[in-house]
Protein backbone atom coordinates (compact mmCIF):
# COMPACT_ATOMS: atom_id res chain seq x y z
CA UNK A 1 0.00 0.00 0.00
CA UNK A 2 1.30 3.47 -0.95
CA UNK A 3 -1.34 5.62 0.48
CA UNK A 4 0.14 8.41 2.89
CA UNK A 5 -0.95 7.34 6.21
CA UNK A 6 -3.08 11.08 6.54
CA UNK A 7 -4.87 10.10 3.90
CA UNK A 8 -5.62 6.73 5.20
CA UNK A 9 -6.54 8.47 8.44
CA UNK A 10 -8.70 10.88 6.69
CA UNK A 11 -11.11 8.14 4.65
CA UNK A 12 -10.88 5.82 7.94
CA UNK A 13 -12.60 8.46 9.93
CA UNK A 14 -15.36 9.80 7.47
CA UNK A 15 -16.15 5.90 7.06
CA UNK A 16 -15.92 5.84 11.13
CA UNK A 17 -18.19 9.04 11.23
CA UNK A 18 -20.45 7.53 8.37
CA UNK A 19 -20.69 4.16 10.18
CA UNK A 20 -21.90 6.28 13.81
CA UNK A 21 -24.20 8.43 11.66
CA UNK A 22 -25.69 5.03 10.75
CA UNK A 23 -25.92 5.81 6.68
CA UNK A 24 -26.45 2.79 5.02
CA UNK A 25 -25.25 4.35 1.94
CA UNK A 26 -22.47 7.02 1.92
CA UNK A 27 -19.74 8.33 -0.94
CA UNK A 28 -16.06 7.76 -0.78
CA UNK A 29 -15.17 9.53 -4.04
CA UNK A 30 -16.65 12.43 -6.02
CA UNK A 31 -15.97 11.48 -9.86
CA UNK A 32 -16.31 15.12 -10.49
CA UNK A 33 -16.20 15.51 -14.71
CA UNK A 34 -15.65 19.66 -15.38
CA UNK A 35 -15.62 18.69 -19.32
CA UNK A 36 -15.80 15.68 -21.91
CA UNK A 37 -13.40 17.26 -24.15
CA UNK A 38 -10.05 14.87 -24.91
CA UNK A 39 -6.95 15.28 -27.26
CA UNK A 40 -7.23 11.47 -27.22
CA UNK A 41 -9.57 9.22 -28.80
CA UNK A 42 -8.76 6.14 -26.72
CA UNK A 43 -9.95 2.78 -28.08
CA UNK A 44 -11.45 1.81 -24.80
CA UNK A 45 -13.48 4.97 -23.87
CA UNK A 46 -16.96 5.44 -23.93
CA UNK A 47 -16.89 8.60 -22.02
CA UNK A 48 -16.05 10.95 -25.14
CA UNK A 49 -18.30 10.41 -27.58
CA UNK A 50 -20.50 13.59 -27.81
CA UNK A 51 -21.41 16.15 -30.25
CA UNK A 52 -19.69 19.51 -30.63
CA UNK A 53 -21.61 21.86 -28.62
CA UNK A 54 -21.60 19.35 -25.51
CA UNK A 55 -17.82 18.81 -25.96
CA UNK A 56 -17.44 22.46 -26.11
CA UNK A 57 -18.97 23.06 -23.11
CA UNK A 58 -17.63 22.53 -19.35
CA UNK A 59 -18.97 23.26 -15.70
CA UNK A 60 -18.00 26.21 -14.43
CA UNK A 61 -15.90 26.30 -11.26
CA UNK A 62 -18.71 27.00 -8.82
CA UNK A 63 -21.19 24.63 -9.84
CA UNK A 64 -18.00 21.91 -9.74
CA UNK A 65 -17.44 23.57 -5.92
CA UNK A 66 -21.15 22.57 -5.15
CA UNK A 67 -21.21 19.53 -6.29
CA UNK A 68 -17.94 18.47 -3.91
CA UNK A 69 -20.13 20.49 -0.99
CA UNK A 70 -23.22 18.63 -1.54
CA UNK A 71 -22.02 15.09 -2.43
CA UNK A 72 -19.23 15.46 1.15
CA UNK A 73 -17.18 13.08 0.08
CA UNK A 74 -13.06 13.15 0.95
CA UNK A 75 -11.91 12.58 -2.20
CA UNK A 76 -12.45 14.31 -5.32
CA UNK A 77 -11.04 12.64 -9.01
CA UNK A 78 -11.58 14.66 -11.59
CA UNK A 79 -11.78 12.71 -14.84
CA UNK A 80 -12.78 14.03 -18.14
CA UNK A 81 -12.24 14.12 -20.70
CA UNK A 82 -8.67 15.36 -20.24
CA UNK A 83 -8.48 17.96 -16.97
CA UNK A 84 -5.71 19.66 -18.29
CA UNK A 85 -7.77 21.10 -20.79
CA UNK A 86 -10.09 22.69 -18.21
CA UNK A 87 -9.60 26.74 -18.47
CA UNK A 88 -9.73 27.04 -14.99
CA UNK A 89 -8.32 23.76 -13.55
CA UNK A 90 -6.28 25.37 -11.39
CA UNK A 91 -8.66 27.48 -9.83
CA UNK A 92 -10.73 24.29 -8.99
CA UNK A 93 -7.55 22.18 -7.47
CA UNK A 94 -6.85 25.34 -5.33
CA UNK A 95 -10.24 25.04 -4.18
CA UNK A 96 -10.55 21.47 -3.04
CA UNK A 97 -7.06 21.81 -1.81
CA UNK A 98 -8.42 24.66 0.03
CA UNK A 99 -11.03 22.16 1.29
CA UNK A 100 -8.87 19.50 2.17
CA UNK A 101 -10.08 17.09 -0.31
CA UNK A 102 -7.48 14.78 -1.74
CA UNK A 103 -7.68 15.78 -5.28
CA UNK A 104 -6.59 12.87 -8.05
CA UNK A 105 -5.97 14.36 -11.22
CA UNK A 106 -6.50 12.31 -14.05
CA UNK A 107 -4.43 13.08 -16.99
CA UNK A 108 -3.15 11.54 -20.09
CA UNK A 109 0.13 13.44 -18.98
CA UNK A 110 0.46 15.03 -22.95
CA UNK A 111 -0.21 18.97 -21.21
CA UNK A 112 1.34 17.93 -18.03
CA UNK A 113 4.63 19.57 -18.40
CA UNK A 114 3.34 22.84 -20.11
CA UNK A 115 0.88 23.27 -16.99
CA UNK A 116 2.53 22.05 -14.05
CA UNK A 117 3.31 25.69 -13.09
CA UNK A 118 0.01 25.90 -12.68
CA UNK A 119 0.08 24.11 -9.47
CA UNK A 120 1.35 23.76 -6.09
CA UNK A 121 2.77 20.60 -4.65
CA UNK A 122 0.99 19.37 -1.75
CA UNK A 123 -0.03 16.23 0.25
CA UNK A 124 -3.76 16.83 -1.62
CA UNK A 125 -3.05 16.61 -4.84
CA UNK A 126 -1.73 13.61 -6.94
CA UNK A 127 -1.47 13.50 -10.39
CA UNK A 128 -3.16 10.18 -11.55
CA UNK A 129 -1.35 9.51 -15.31
CA UNK A 130 -3.17 7.04 -17.46
CA UNK A 131 -0.34 4.57 -18.03
CA UNK A 132 -2.25 1.44 -19.66
CA UNK A 133 1.42 -0.27 -20.55
CA UNK A 134 4.62 0.11 -21.58
CA UNK A 135 5.21 2.05 -24.60
CA UNK A 136 4.03 -0.32 -27.24
CA UNK A 137 0.55 -1.20 -25.28
CA UNK A 138 0.24 2.44 -23.96
CA UNK A 139 0.23 4.13 -27.78
CA UNK A 140 -2.10 1.23 -28.95
CA UNK A 141 -4.46 1.54 -25.80
CA UNK A 142 -4.62 5.42 -26.40
CA UNK A 143 -4.42 5.20 -30.03
CA UNK A 144 -1.71 7.62 -31.06
CA UNK A 145 2.23 6.90 -31.43
CA UNK A 146 4.83 8.88 -29.13
CA UNK A 147 2.17 9.54 -25.73
CA UNK A 148 4.00 7.01 -23.78
CA UNK A 149 7.48 9.55 -24.62
CA UNK A 150 5.36 12.19 -23.69
CA UNK A 151 4.01 10.51 -20.47
CA UNK A 152 7.19 9.78 -19.43
CA UNK A 153 9.57 12.65 -19.01
CA UNK A 154 5.89 14.85 -17.90
CA UNK A 155 5.96 11.93 -14.61
CA UNK A 156 9.90 12.71 -14.14
CA UNK A 157 9.12 16.42 -13.92
CA UNK A 158 6.33 16.72 -12.21
CA UNK A 159 8.10 14.20 -9.33
CA UNK A 160 11.44 16.55 -9.78
CA UNK A 161 9.28 19.37 -8.37
CA UNK A 162 7.54 17.86 -5.32
CA UNK A 163 4.33 16.54 -7.01
CA UNK A 164 2.49 13.48 -5.92
CA UNK A 165 2.08 10.93 -9.08
CA UNK A 166 0.18 7.98 -9.44
CA UNK A 167 -0.83 6.02 -12.33
CA UNK A 168 -4.02 4.46 -13.34
CA UNK A 169 -4.07 1.43 -15.62
CA UNK A 170 -7.02 0.19 -17.45
CA UNK A 171 -6.71 -3.61 -18.78
CA UNK A 172 -8.45 -5.67 -21.64
CA UNK A 173 -8.17 -8.51 -22.80
CA UNK A 174 -5.13 -9.74 -24.79
CA UNK A 175 -2.45 -7.80 -22.14
CA UNK A 176 0.21 -10.11 -21.29
CA UNK A 177 0.81 -10.46 -17.08
CA UNK A 178 4.49 -10.70 -17.84
CA UNK A 179 4.74 -7.03 -19.92
CA UNK A 180 1.83 -5.63 -17.27
CA UNK A 181 4.98 -6.78 -14.75
CA UNK A 182 7.37 -5.53 -16.04
CA UNK A 183 5.12 -2.05 -16.67
CA UNK A 184 5.25 -2.08 -12.94
CA UNK A 185 8.80 -2.35 -12.50
CA UNK A 186 8.97 0.38 -15.24
CA UNK A 187 6.68 2.64 -12.93
CA UNK A 188 8.35 2.22 -9.59
CA UNK A 189 11.66 2.72 -11.14
CA UNK A 190 10.24 5.92 -12.81
CA UNK A 191 9.65 6.42 -8.94
CA UNK A 192 5.68 6.93 -8.85
CA UNK A 193 4.15 7.23 -5.81
CA UNK A 194 1.89 4.25 -6.22
CA UNK A 195 -0.44 2.43 -9.20
CA UNK A 196 -4.29 1.92 -9.63
CA UNK A 197 -4.80 -0.55 -11.55
CA UNK A 198 -8.31 -1.88 -13.18
CA UNK A 199 -10.12 -3.92 -16.13
CA UNK A 200 -11.99 -1.97 -18.38
CA UNK A 201 -15.76 -1.20 -18.31
CA UNK A 202 -17.39 -2.54 -21.44
CA UNK A 203 -18.75 0.73 -22.64
CA UNK A 204 -21.47 0.13 -25.09
CA UNK A 205 -20.31 3.34 -26.60
CA UNK A 206 -16.37 2.86 -27.20
CA UNK A 207 -15.17 1.81 -30.41
CA UNK A 208 -13.37 -1.19 -29.41
CA UNK A 209 -15.99 -3.40 -28.57
CA UNK A 210 -13.76 -7.12 -28.90
CA UNK A 211 -11.34 -6.33 -26.11
CA UNK A 212 -13.38 -5.92 -22.61
CA UNK A 213 -12.90 -8.43 -20.44
CA UNK A 214 -15.19 -10.58 -18.90
CA UNK A 215 -15.23 -11.95 -15.45
CA UNK A 216 -13.59 -15.48 -15.14
CA UNK A 217 -11.37 -13.81 -17.48
CA UNK A 218 -10.65 -10.89 -15.13
CA UNK A 219 -9.78 -12.93 -12.10
CA UNK A 220 -7.15 -15.42 -14.43
CA UNK A 221 -5.18 -12.13 -15.56
CA UNK A 222 -5.07 -10.37 -12.12
CA UNK A 223 -4.03 -13.99 -10.50
CA UNK A 224 -1.71 -14.51 -13.23
CA UNK A 225 -0.20 -10.70 -12.87
CA UNK A 226 -0.41 -10.36 -8.88
CA UNK A 227 0.10 -13.92 -7.25
CA UNK A 228 3.61 -13.52 -6.75
CA UNK A 229 4.05 -9.34 -6.23
CA UNK A 230 7.38 -8.05 -6.03
CA UNK A 231 7.98 -6.06 -3.15
CA UNK A 232 8.99 -3.25 -4.62
CA UNK A 233 5.47 -3.01 -6.23
CA UNK A 234 3.21 0.10 -4.30
CA UNK A 235 -0.75 0.65 -5.55
CA UNK A 236 -2.37 3.24 -4.40
CA UNK A 237 -4.94 1.34 -3.75
CA UNK A 238 -7.39 -1.16 -1.46
CA UNK A 239 -5.29 -4.41 -1.27
CA UNK A 240 -8.75 -5.65 -0.95
CA UNK A 241 -9.87 -4.83 -3.86
CA UNK A 242 -6.66 -6.45 -5.70
CA UNK A 243 -7.62 -9.69 -4.09
CA UNK A 244 -11.35 -9.68 -5.31
CA UNK A 245 -9.55 -8.23 -8.93
CA UNK A 246 -7.65 -11.80 -8.17
CA UNK A 247 -11.03 -14.00 -7.32
CA UNK A 248 -9.89 -14.24 -3.84
CA UNK A 249 -12.65 -12.21 -2.75
CA UNK A 250 -16.45 -12.05 -3.48
CA UNK A 251 -17.62 -8.61 -3.32
CA UNK A 252 -21.20 -6.82 -4.56
CA UNK A 253 -20.73 -3.59 -6.22
CA UNK A 254 -21.54 -0.51 -4.12
CA UNK A 255 -23.00 2.08 -7.27
CA UNK A 256 -23.21 5.24 -5.09
CA UNK A 257 -19.23 4.66 -3.70
CA UNK A 258 -18.03 6.68 -6.69
CA UNK A 259 -20.73 8.76 -7.58
CA UNK A 260 -20.41 10.94 -10.69
CA UNK A 261 -21.22 14.61 -11.52
CA UNK A 262 -20.90 16.75 -14.99
CA UNK A 263 -22.52 18.88 -16.91
CA UNK A 264 -26.11 16.56 -17.06
CA UNK A 265 -25.97 16.62 -13.51
CA UNK A 266 -25.85 13.64 -10.94
CA UNK A 267 -25.68 10.78 -13.24
CA UNK A 268 -27.89 7.57 -12.65
CA UNK A 269 -26.25 4.87 -11.11
CA UNK A 270 -22.73 5.14 -11.18
CA UNK A 271 -19.31 6.41 -12.68
CA UNK A 272 -20.05 3.88 -15.94
CA UNK A 273 -23.30 3.30 -16.73
CA UNK A 274 -25.87 6.67 -17.73
CA UNK A 275 -29.60 5.63 -16.85
CA UNK A 276 -30.47 9.15 -16.51
CA UNK A 277 -29.49 12.12 -14.08
CA UNK A 278 -30.73 13.48 -10.76
CA UNK A 279 -30.89 17.42 -10.04
CA UNK A 280 -29.40 16.76 -6.80
CA UNK A 281 -26.82 14.63 -4.97
CA UNK A 282 -29.98 14.25 -2.68
CA UNK A 283 -32.06 13.19 -5.27
CA UNK A 284 -29.29 10.73 -6.38
CA UNK A 285 -28.94 8.93 -3.81
CA UNK A 286 -33.30 9.20 -2.65
CA UNK A 287 -34.54 7.85 -6.33
CA UNK A 288 -31.73 5.86 -7.63
CA UNK A 289 -33.51 2.36 -8.01
CA UNK A 290 -30.16 0.82 -6.31
CA UNK A 291 -31.51 -2.48 -6.50
CA UNK A 292 -31.30 -2.51 -10.05
CA UNK A 293 -27.79 -2.14 -10.19
CA UNK A 294 -24.49 -4.56 -8.95
CA UNK A 295 -23.93 -8.47 -10.04
CA UNK A 296 -26.82 -9.77 -7.86
CA UNK A 297 -29.63 -7.25 -9.06
CA UNK A 298 -29.74 -9.36 -12.29
CA UNK A 299 -28.39 -6.49 -14.76
CA UNK A 300 -27.10 -7.29 -17.41
CA UNK A 301 -24.68 -4.41 -17.71
CA UNK A 302 -23.24 -5.35 -14.54
CA UNK A 303 -22.33 -9.24 -14.84
CA UNK A 304 -18.78 -8.46 -15.97
CA UNK A 305 -18.15 -5.63 -14.01
CA UNK A 306 -15.12 -5.77 -11.93
CA UNK A 307 -14.07 -2.13 -12.71
CA UNK A 308 -12.57 -0.28 -9.04
CA UNK A 309 -15.00 3.46 -9.30
CA UNK A 310 -18.02 0.14 -8.38
CA UNK A 311 -15.84 -2.00 -5.99
CA UNK A 312 -12.93 -0.53 -4.15
CA UNK A 313 -15.98 1.47 -2.06
CA UNK A 314 -17.18 -1.95 -1.13
CA UNK A 315 -13.35 -3.22 -0.24
CA UNK A 316 -12.82 -0.49 2.00
CA UNK A 317 -16.16 -0.92 3.89
CA UNK A 318 -15.26 -4.40 4.09
CA UNK A 319 -11.94 -2.84 6.07
CA UNK A 320 -13.32 -0.29 8.24
CA UNK A 321 -17.16 -2.22 8.86
CA UNK A 322 -15.57 -5.71 10.37
CA UNK A 323 -12.38 -7.16 12.43
CA UNK A 324 -11.79 -9.56 9.40
CA UNK A 325 -11.62 -7.00 6.59
CA UNK A 326 -9.80 -4.88 8.60
CA UNK A 327 -7.16 -8.19 9.66
CA UNK A 328 -7.05 -8.82 6.49
CA UNK A 329 -6.11 -5.76 5.25
CA UNK A 330 -3.22 -5.33 7.58
CA UNK A 331 -2.04 -8.88 7.15
CA UNK A 332 -1.86 -8.15 3.64
CA UNK A 333 0.03 -4.44 3.92
CA UNK A 334 2.81 -6.02 6.26
CA UNK A 335 3.58 -9.61 4.20
CA UNK A 336 2.90 -7.82 0.84
CA UNK A 337 1.66 -11.03 -0.07
CA UNK A 338 -2.13 -10.60 -1.60
CA UNK B 1 -26.20 -0.35 -35.96
CA UNK B 2 -26.21 3.31 -36.05
CA UNK B 3 -29.78 4.92 -35.78
CA UNK B 4 -28.19 8.11 -37.77
CA UNK B 5 -30.92 9.10 -40.02
CA UNK B 6 -34.16 7.32 -38.87
CA UNK B 7 -37.00 9.03 -38.63
CA UNK B 8 -39.26 7.07 -36.61
CA UNK B 9 -42.92 6.52 -37.76
CA UNK B 10 -44.86 6.86 -34.02
CA UNK B 11 -47.64 4.81 -34.18
CA UNK B 12 -49.06 1.40 -33.02
CA UNK B 13 -46.18 -0.85 -33.01
CA UNK B 14 -43.93 1.91 -31.72
CA UNK B 15 -44.36 4.68 -28.92
CA UNK B 16 -43.12 7.88 -28.82
CA UNK B 17 -41.71 6.40 -25.07
CA UNK B 18 -39.60 3.99 -26.85
CA UNK B 19 -38.49 6.38 -29.79
CA UNK B 20 -37.04 8.82 -26.61
CA UNK B 21 -35.69 5.29 -25.04
CA UNK B 22 -33.68 5.11 -28.44
CA UNK B 23 -32.74 8.77 -28.21
CA UNK B 24 -31.51 9.18 -24.68
CA UNK B 25 -28.71 6.52 -25.71
CA UNK B 26 -28.19 7.79 -29.61
CA UNK B 27 -24.68 10.05 -28.81
CA UNK B 28 -25.49 12.59 -31.80
CA UNK B 29 -28.00 15.04 -31.80
CA UNK B 30 -31.99 14.65 -32.37
CA UNK B 31 -34.70 17.20 -33.92
CA UNK B 32 -37.71 16.63 -31.58
CA UNK B 33 -40.85 17.81 -33.26
CA UNK B 34 -43.21 19.69 -30.74
CA UNK B 35 -46.49 19.02 -31.26
CA UNK B 36 -46.97 22.98 -32.20
CA UNK B 37 -44.95 21.92 -35.20
CA UNK B 38 -41.42 23.74 -33.53
CA UNK B 39 -38.41 22.48 -33.80
CA UNK B 40 -35.55 21.97 -31.15
CA UNK B 41 -31.75 20.17 -32.42
CA UNK B 42 -29.71 19.31 -29.41
CA UNK B 43 -28.66 16.33 -27.50
CA UNK B 44 -30.94 14.33 -25.65
CA UNK B 45 -28.98 13.84 -23.01
CA UNK B 46 -31.79 12.97 -20.39
CA UNK B 47 -35.00 11.33 -19.89
CA UNK B 48 -37.50 10.55 -17.01
CA UNK B 49 -40.67 8.75 -17.62
CA UNK B 50 -41.77 8.00 -14.56
CA UNK B 51 -41.72 11.92 -13.35
CA UNK B 52 -45.37 12.75 -12.24
CA UNK B 53 -44.61 15.20 -16.02
CA UNK B 54 -42.65 12.63 -18.10
CA UNK B 55 -40.19 14.46 -19.60
CA UNK B 56 -36.71 15.30 -21.63
CA UNK B 57 -33.62 17.28 -20.92
CA UNK B 58 -31.46 18.68 -24.29
CA UNK B 59 -28.16 20.61 -24.79
CA UNK B 60 -29.27 22.69 -28.14
CA UNK B 61 -27.12 23.33 -30.93
CA UNK B 62 -25.54 26.21 -29.35
CA UNK B 63 -24.67 24.90 -26.32
CA UNK B 64 -27.72 26.22 -24.17
CA UNK B 65 -29.29 23.81 -22.13
CA UNK B 66 -30.61 21.94 -19.93
CA UNK B 67 -33.60 22.63 -22.09
CA UNK B 68 -36.35 20.51 -20.55
CA UNK B 69 -39.39 19.29 -22.88
CA UNK B 70 -42.43 17.22 -21.68
CA UNK B 71 -43.72 13.96 -23.23
CA UNK B 72 -46.63 15.60 -23.67
CA UNK B 73 -45.28 18.42 -26.14
CA UNK B 74 -43.19 15.86 -28.45
CA UNK B 75 -44.68 14.79 -31.63
CA UNK B 76 -41.52 12.96 -32.30
CA UNK B 77 -38.11 12.48 -32.38
CA UNK B 78 -35.84 12.53 -35.94
CA UNK B 79 -31.97 10.95 -36.06
CA UNK B 80 -30.93 14.03 -37.59
CA UNK B 81 -27.25 14.45 -36.05
CA UNK B 82 -24.26 12.51 -37.11
CA UNK B 83 -23.42 9.57 -34.60
CA UNK B 84 -20.76 10.16 -32.57
CA UNK B 85 -19.98 7.02 -31.24
CA UNK B 86 -19.53 5.18 -34.40
CA UNK B 87 -15.66 4.84 -33.97
CA UNK B 88 -14.35 6.08 -37.10
CA UNK B 89 -11.41 6.98 -35.85
CA UNK B 90 -10.90 4.67 -34.02
CA UNK B 91 -11.43 2.22 -37.01
CA UNK B 92 -8.71 5.13 -39.46
CA UNK B 93 -5.86 4.33 -36.64
CA UNK B 94 -6.80 0.31 -36.76
CA UNK B 95 -6.51 0.42 -40.51
CA UNK B 96 -3.06 2.40 -40.36
CA UNK B 97 -1.42 0.07 -38.03
CA UNK B 98 -2.52 -2.92 -39.76
CA UNK B 99 -0.62 -0.96 -42.99
CA UNK B 100 2.09 -0.11 -41.21
CA UNK B 101 2.71 -3.51 -40.32
CA UNK B 102 1.72 -5.35 -43.80
CA UNK B 103 4.59 -2.63 -44.76
CA UNK B 104 8.00 -4.55 -45.08
CA UNK B 105 10.61 -2.88 -42.63
CA UNK B 106 12.76 -0.31 -44.25
CA UNK B 107 16.25 -2.55 -43.83
CA UNK B 108 14.30 -5.73 -45.32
Amino acid sequence: MSVPVSQMWTVATYVLRQRLAGRKRYPLVLMLEPLFRCNLACAGCGKIQYPAQVLRKHLAVEKCLQAVEECGAPMVSIPGGEPLMYPEIDRLVAELVKRKKYVYLCTNAILLKEKLDLFTPSKYLSFSVHMDGLREEHDEAVCRDGVYDQAVPAIQEALARGFRVTTNTTLFDGASPLRVRAFFDEMMRLGVEGMMVSPGYSYSKAPDQEHFLRRSRTSQLFREILSNPKKHWRFNQSPLFLRFLMGKQDYECTPWGNPTYNMFGWQRPCYLLQDGYAETFAELMETTPWENYGRKSGNEKCQDCMVHCGFEATAVHHTFNSARGFAETVLVTITGKL
Amino acid sequence: MSLQGWVPDIGPYLTLEEVIEHAFDYRGNVTVVRRDGSELVGYLFNRDSSAPEPFVQLIDEDGNGPLRVRYAEIASVRFTGKDTAEGNSWKAWIERKEREKAQPAPDA
